[in-house]
């Protein structure tokens, strides 16, 4: 484990799935070069079904007193502030049906954000997010974090829109420690759920080992 | 040729659900074995059925010695095709073979008992499965022969019929049933059938417990002798089984390492009250008891050790990880485990799937299987055996030892629940410490003479498939 890769680990805003060997099973059919689509998308999204119940874990809730079917009275919590999920598109999307899953209807937001050429800086070119997003816990979702340019880029549209920074969580699977702690360190009350953090990123901006492009593997659209 | 001919070779009948057959700490009794001998026609399969029809056992085998002829050599198969072969004497039967069998069976473990093709006249390679006899009735004109055979024996009983009825009743067989012509069946009695019964057969009688003479028509003789069974068999099932275990692990500390409880998390706990709430609507109770499912078989997956695998990524670089258990099992406990089916679908394939349906007795509460069906190879898989709850412990027990009984070791087990409590998981720790039990949530006790969970989710089964009052 790189220095770094150590670092970010122990991040107290960085929240990684408990890696056990199941997941690293998961991780090792989504990560390999060979593995055919219909096993990547069956993966990965068992893999994000995971990170979208760890997510929703930082959620606040709240004491509830309940009478279970014996009569007798119960004390346990209920569900605290409302939700929403923003995906950044292309690869994003992939993650909305697990969130759906587990939080029917819930309200998701898309924002497409492509690197600019002349400038090298990621520029925001479509957003449509739900309009009471201000009073809402938002999931970030982007399947992996190399450098985190779009994502930063995405939090900023979040900040404009009125959103609480405390109450933004960016999911991913894999991150690069470098794009992670940056981040964490440009917003400094938001935080990060991830499957698993590698050691670094490529001159091509790949998170390595990584898995590739995860939206041409899950979506099909490979060369 | 003995008799049974064409019959079913192997018989096993139920009437009702099995109560436990182990003691609390998780060890199988031996099964009840009775042996009957006699002549050929002499009434054995009678008296064998009508000890079934008394006892008061709901799961019983009738084993017939007709499964266990062995090989014919290639000469002696020449002979057979030709009504030359003496299939009455007692070198005709692999008695190791049926020892093997017998001694499974004893032992209460998933047995496949060979089958005898008489067209070819050798051992068919289909075998029939055959599970949970609490009593083996052992019956053929050589059941009281082998040494090793009678020892295992619980009961020794020799039908002694009148030779000259046997005969007749042969020949009524014979011609009516089988379509030879009565002076064939005369003349293979003549040369095979009486010289083995004088020479082999009757002086089995000595090794007898019982015999009884003239056969199902001496109701006095096989009157007492279902007595003496009964009074034994009843001996076997006076433990209760559910206060039995309370009861044994009330001064015992935590379960050990083999009890895993998922992380209390917000929503681990949100779910936890939405499914205790009784005002909970139903289409959210399965809602969310899907969710704590998930979550619930994720985590009883991950309790396997993995091997390491490690693969190349398409960016060159390789992953050390692991690779994905080979064969896992899914084994719900019907009906309220089935709802984790579902779960272990969306995140195992391929998966196998066993189902037990395990029902509590009515008046005791006692558990009962009705039904077991497992998926063949399941002795070199991992298995998750699923149940919505654990209580006394008693059904998860009961699950756990069929699993046991078809091979599969402890430590390929994992048992998952949604709701625990301290004392059950104490109870199948303290039976079969290998096998590791996670529960989505610990609840601490069960209380009142009724030995129910008060903080629970109420009847699991009912109000998840709508089938309250």
């Amino acid at each position: 484990m790189s220095s770094l890769t150590e670092q970010a680990s122990k991040h107290p805003r960085l929240h990684q799935l408990p890696q056990t060997h199941q997941l690293k099973a998961l991780m090792t059919i989504i990560r390999d070069a060979e593995t055919k689509r219909g096993d990547f998308v069956f993966y990965s999204d068992r893999v994000i079904r995971l990170l979208v119940e760890e997510g929703l874990n930082y959620l606040p809730v709240v004491d509830k007193e309940v009478t279970t079917p014996m009569g007798v009275p119960f004390q346990g919590v209920a569900f605290e502030g409302r939700i929403c999920g923003v995906s950044i598109m292309r690869a994003g999307e992939s993650m909305e049906q697990g969130l759906r899953d587990v939080c029917t209807s819930v309200r998701i937001g898309k924002v497409l954000i492509q690197r600019d050429e002349r400038t090298a800086q990621p520029k925001l070119y479509y957003s449509k997010l739900p309009r009471d997003i201000s009073d809402r816990w938002v999931l970030l979702l982007d399947p992996m974090l190399a450098t985190g340019g779009s994502a930063m880029k995405c939090i900023e549209v979040l900040l404009e829109a009125g959103v609480r920074e405390d109450r933004i969580l960016f999911i991913n699977l894999i991150c690069s420690p470098e794009g992670a702690l940056t981040m964490l360190e440009k917003f400094s009350k938001m935080q990060i759920v991830t499957a698993e953090i590698d050691e670094g990123i490529d001159a091509r901006k790949f998170i390595l080992p990584g898995l590739g492009d995860f939206g041409d593997r899950y979506f099909g659209t490979e060369d | 040729m003995a008799d049974g001919h064409s019959r079913t070779s192997t018989l096993m009948l139920r009437s009702a659900g099995r109560p436990p057959w182990y003691t609390p700490d998780g060890r199988n009794l031996p099964a009840y074995m009775v042996g009957i001998a006699g002549a050929s026609a002499s009434g054995k399969t009678s008296v064998a059925r009508r000890i079934v029809e008394s006892l008061d056992v709901p799961w019983v085998v009738i084993v017939s010695m007709d499964s266990f002829y062995r090989k014919l050599t290639p000469e002696e198969s020449r002979q057979a095709f030709l009504n030359n072969h003496d299939f009455d004497h007692p070198s005709s039967y692999d008695y190791g073979a049926a020892l093997t069998a017998l001694e499974r069976l004893k032992q209460g473990l998933a047995t496949q008992v060979p089958q005898y093709d008489f067209t070819t006249h050798s051992p068919s390679s289909e075998t029939q499965y055959v599970y949970g006899a609490s009593v083996i009735i052992f019956e053929g004109i050589f059941a009281l022969y082998d040494p090793k055979i009678l020892a295992m024996m619980d009961v020794k009983i020799f039908v002694d019929t009148d030779s000259d009825v046997c005969l007749a009743r042969r020949i009524r067989r014979d011609v009516a049933e089988r379509a030879r012509d009565p002076l064939g069946v005369l003349q293979q009695y003549d040369r095979f059938v009486k010289p083995a019964y004088d020479g082999f057969v009757r002086p089995t009688t000595n090794n007898a417990d019982i015999i009884i003479p003239r056969g199902l028509d001496n109701e006095v003789a096989i009157g007492l002798m279902i007595q003496h069974v009964q009074r034994r068999l009843d001996a076997h099932h006076a433990v209760l089984m559910r206060p039995a275990l309370v009861s044994r692990c009330r001064g015992l500390d935590g379960p050990g390492d083999s009890l895993v409880v998922l992380r209390q998390t917000n929503q681990v706990r949100a779910i936890h009250t939405i499914l205790c709430n009784r005002d909970t609507p139903r289409s959210d109770f399965v809602f969310y008891a899907d969710r704590l499912s998930r979550l619930a078989i994720e985590h009883g997956l991950a309790q396997f050790a993995l091997e390491d695998k490690t693969v190349a990524t398409p960016t060159g670089r390789t992953y050390r990880g692991c690779a994905i258990a080979p064969d896992v099992t899914g084994v719900t406990v019907l009906r309220a485990g089935g709802v984790m089916e579902k779960a272990l679908h969306s995140v195992a394939r391929p998966a196998h799937y066993g189902k037990i349906l395990i029902v509590a007795d009515p008046a005791s509460r006692e558990p009962r299987l009705h039904y077991a069906k497992l998926p063949p190879g399941i002795a070199q898989h991992k298995v998750l055996l699923m149940d919505a709850t654990i209580v006394s412990g008693a059904n998860a027990m009961m699950a756990i030892r069929i699993c046991l009984d078809h091979g599969v070791p402890e430590h390929n087990i994992v048992f998952i629940a949604l709701l625990a409590t301290a004392q059950g998981t104490r109870a199948i720790h303290a039976a079969f410490p290998a096998v590791k039990t996670v529960v989505a949530i610990l609840d601490p006790h069960v209380t009142g003479d009724d030995l129910l969970i008060r903080s629970g989710y109420g009847l699991f089964g009912d109000r998840y498939f709508g089938t309250e009052d």
